[in-house]
């Protein structure tokens, strides 16, 4: 799997720049919440919005006007 | 009266009180006692301060939850304690305090009379991580209570307390109202009082809800949180909205059964109809609340203080906690026009239908130990097939209501019904109706361990 892969980089790497310190469980854990979460973000960023107007400063209790 | 007045409803045991047939201090002695018998098989409530408890009843207005006991998810703070989010450490400051669901039952008259265990962090739907150690089910005590208001649904299911109040970001009242076979409503965004908790100032998506036995319970407990009435109606005429999609199909065959027909009992009660309807795009929905939740939790957490997290804390939590800080920021604006489209999407269909009705959990409450579940689409983690069907709701605000609708091999399965902004009172009314329905044989169900005890003569 191709995210599996990049994974074994993105992760160590991005923890590594934020000065942020892992052990191997927990690179292990961080590496499967990766794999579980990454597509689905990938398929956002994929998703057309470019149609919708963002709501300013939406009110979440109502319908958007 | 012949039954014990701990295995009443909320409703009924604030009318025996007020109607002078339940001496509230006694209730309280009782609730305490069975909290002491009962919970060491549960561990729902991870506290109780039996002075304090005495101190809110002698103080207790005559409110309409005058005397009676409830619990309080370990999410609010009190004035006498801190909230510890079912963890050993949080990244937020916390401090003793007069939280908005403290101060509404405080003046509603009832008796905070415990605490009630969650899911650490408030991070999963389970219930099966927690530094107390996890709550356990009344229907199954080897099985997950579900997340993260796992505490405050045993508590309720086992009759410890005939409500409670909990906090829903990502579906954590309905899913353990669902695995314990009660009612949980998730109410309308900043409709419920939500002051004093520690992401309060940030969250688009929380609010505190009311956990009960059943829909009547919930208004009350409700309409409490909501500083406001939550009137009844009929439902008459309910026009439920349907969809054809993983949500309410990937789902276990009994899980579908049931739903399909509480959906037509509801239909035929209401004198309403059923129509399919098209909503798209709800896996991104789901990862896009996701993204929000944590953009609103990680805001102010530096980097650096997560290599000094507290060696209590479970691994689960320190890994995802860390690879949190990891997700990109342009997705997390991805998710934001994500909410306003299904806002939208939203705001029309609900011209068009006044329910959605869906599955609230795609499979009965699994093993403690190995929180997974098998769909027809395979084996899922239980967090992972949970979550798609209730973050939509926080993500656009509406409410959302899990009602119990039948019995998987002796575990409790549900039915979602979600509304337009502001329509709580309705989807009360819609869970009434289908209480009706079915002869309310779901939400009188007990489980073995809190069956009614009648009161020696």
């Amino acid at each position: 799997m191709q995210g599996a892969t990049r994974a074994d980089q993105f992760v160590p790497a991005g923890l590594a720049a934020l000065g942020i310190e892992a052990d191997e469980v927990e690179l292990a854990t961080i590496g499967a919440l990766h794999q579980l979460l990454w597509p689905p973000v990938l398929e956002l960023l994929a998703l057309d919005t470019g149609d919708v107007e963002p709501e300013s400063r939406p009110d979440l209790s109502k319908a958007p006007r | 009266m012949s039954a014990d007045p701990l295995d009443l409803g909320l409703r009924a045991q604030a009318a025996a009180i007020a109607a002078g047939e339940v001496d509230p201090a006694e209730l309280l002695a009782a609730a305490l006692a069975r909290i002491e018998q009962r919970n060491p098989a549960l561990n729902a409530i991870v506290e109780t301060f039996p002075e304090r408890s005495r101190e809110m009843l002698a103080a207790a207005p005559a409110g309409p939850l005058h005397g009676v006991p409830v619990a309080i998810k370990d999410e609010w703070p009190l004035p006498w304690r801190a909230q510890r989010f079912g963890a050993a450490e949080l990244t937020a400051p916390t401090a003793p305090a007069e939280s908005g669901p403290y101060r509404a039952l405080r003046d509603a008259g009832a008796v905070i009379v415990g605490v009630g265990n969650m899911h650490e962090l408030g991070a999963g739907s389970t219930g099966a991580t927690s530094y107390y150690g996890p709550a356990r089910n009344p229907w199954d005590p080897e099985r997950c209570p579900g997340g993260s208001s796992s505490g405050p649904a045993s508590s309720v299911a086992a009759r410890l307390v005939a409500a409670a109040v909990g906090a829903d970001g990502l579906g954590s009242v309905r899913f353990p109202a669902a695995y314990c076979g009660l009612t949980g409503l998730k109410p309308t965004f900043g409709r419920a009082a939500m002051e004093g908790h520690h992401m309060a100032p940030t969250t688009s998506l929380i609010v505190s809800g009311p956990l009960c036995a059943d829909a009547a319970d919930c208004r009350l407990l409700g309409a409490v949180l909501c500083g406001e009435d939550l009137p009844a109606g009929d439902a008459a005429g309910l026009r439920i909205g349907v969809v054809r999609d993983a949500v309410s199909e990937d789902v276990t065959p009994d899980v579908r059964r049931a739903c399909e027909e509480a959906i037509e009992a509801l239909r035929e009660q209401t004198g309403g109809e059923v129509r399919e309807i098209e909503l798209p795009d709800l896996e991104p929905a789901t990862i896009a609340a996701l993204l929000i939740i944590n953009a609103e939790s990680m805001g102010g957490v530096a980097p650096q203080q997560l290599n000094d997290l507290h060696p209590e804390l479970s691994p689960v939590a320190r890994s995802s906690l860390k690879y949190r800080m990891l997700l990109p920021a342009t997705a997390t604006v991805q998710a934001t026009r994500v909410r306003t489209l299904m806002r939208r999407r939203l705001a029309a269909l609900f011209d068009d239908v006044d329910a959605i009705a869906w599955p609230t959990i795609p499979a009965p409450a699994p093993p403690l130990e190995a929180p997974v579940v098998e769909l027809p689409s395979g084996p899922a983690i239980a967090d992972q097939a949970n979550i798609r069907g209730a973050a939509l709701a926080n993500l656009t605000g509406i409410p959302a209501i899990s009602v119990p609708v039948g019995f998987s091999d002796g575990l409790p399965v549900a039915l979602q019904l979600q509304a337009a902004w502001g329509a709580d009172s309705l989807l009360l009314d819609a869970a009434e109706a289908l209480e009706r329905a079915n002869g309310r044989r779901w939400v009188e169900a007990r489980p073995p361990l809190a069956e009614a005890t009648p009161m020696e003569a």
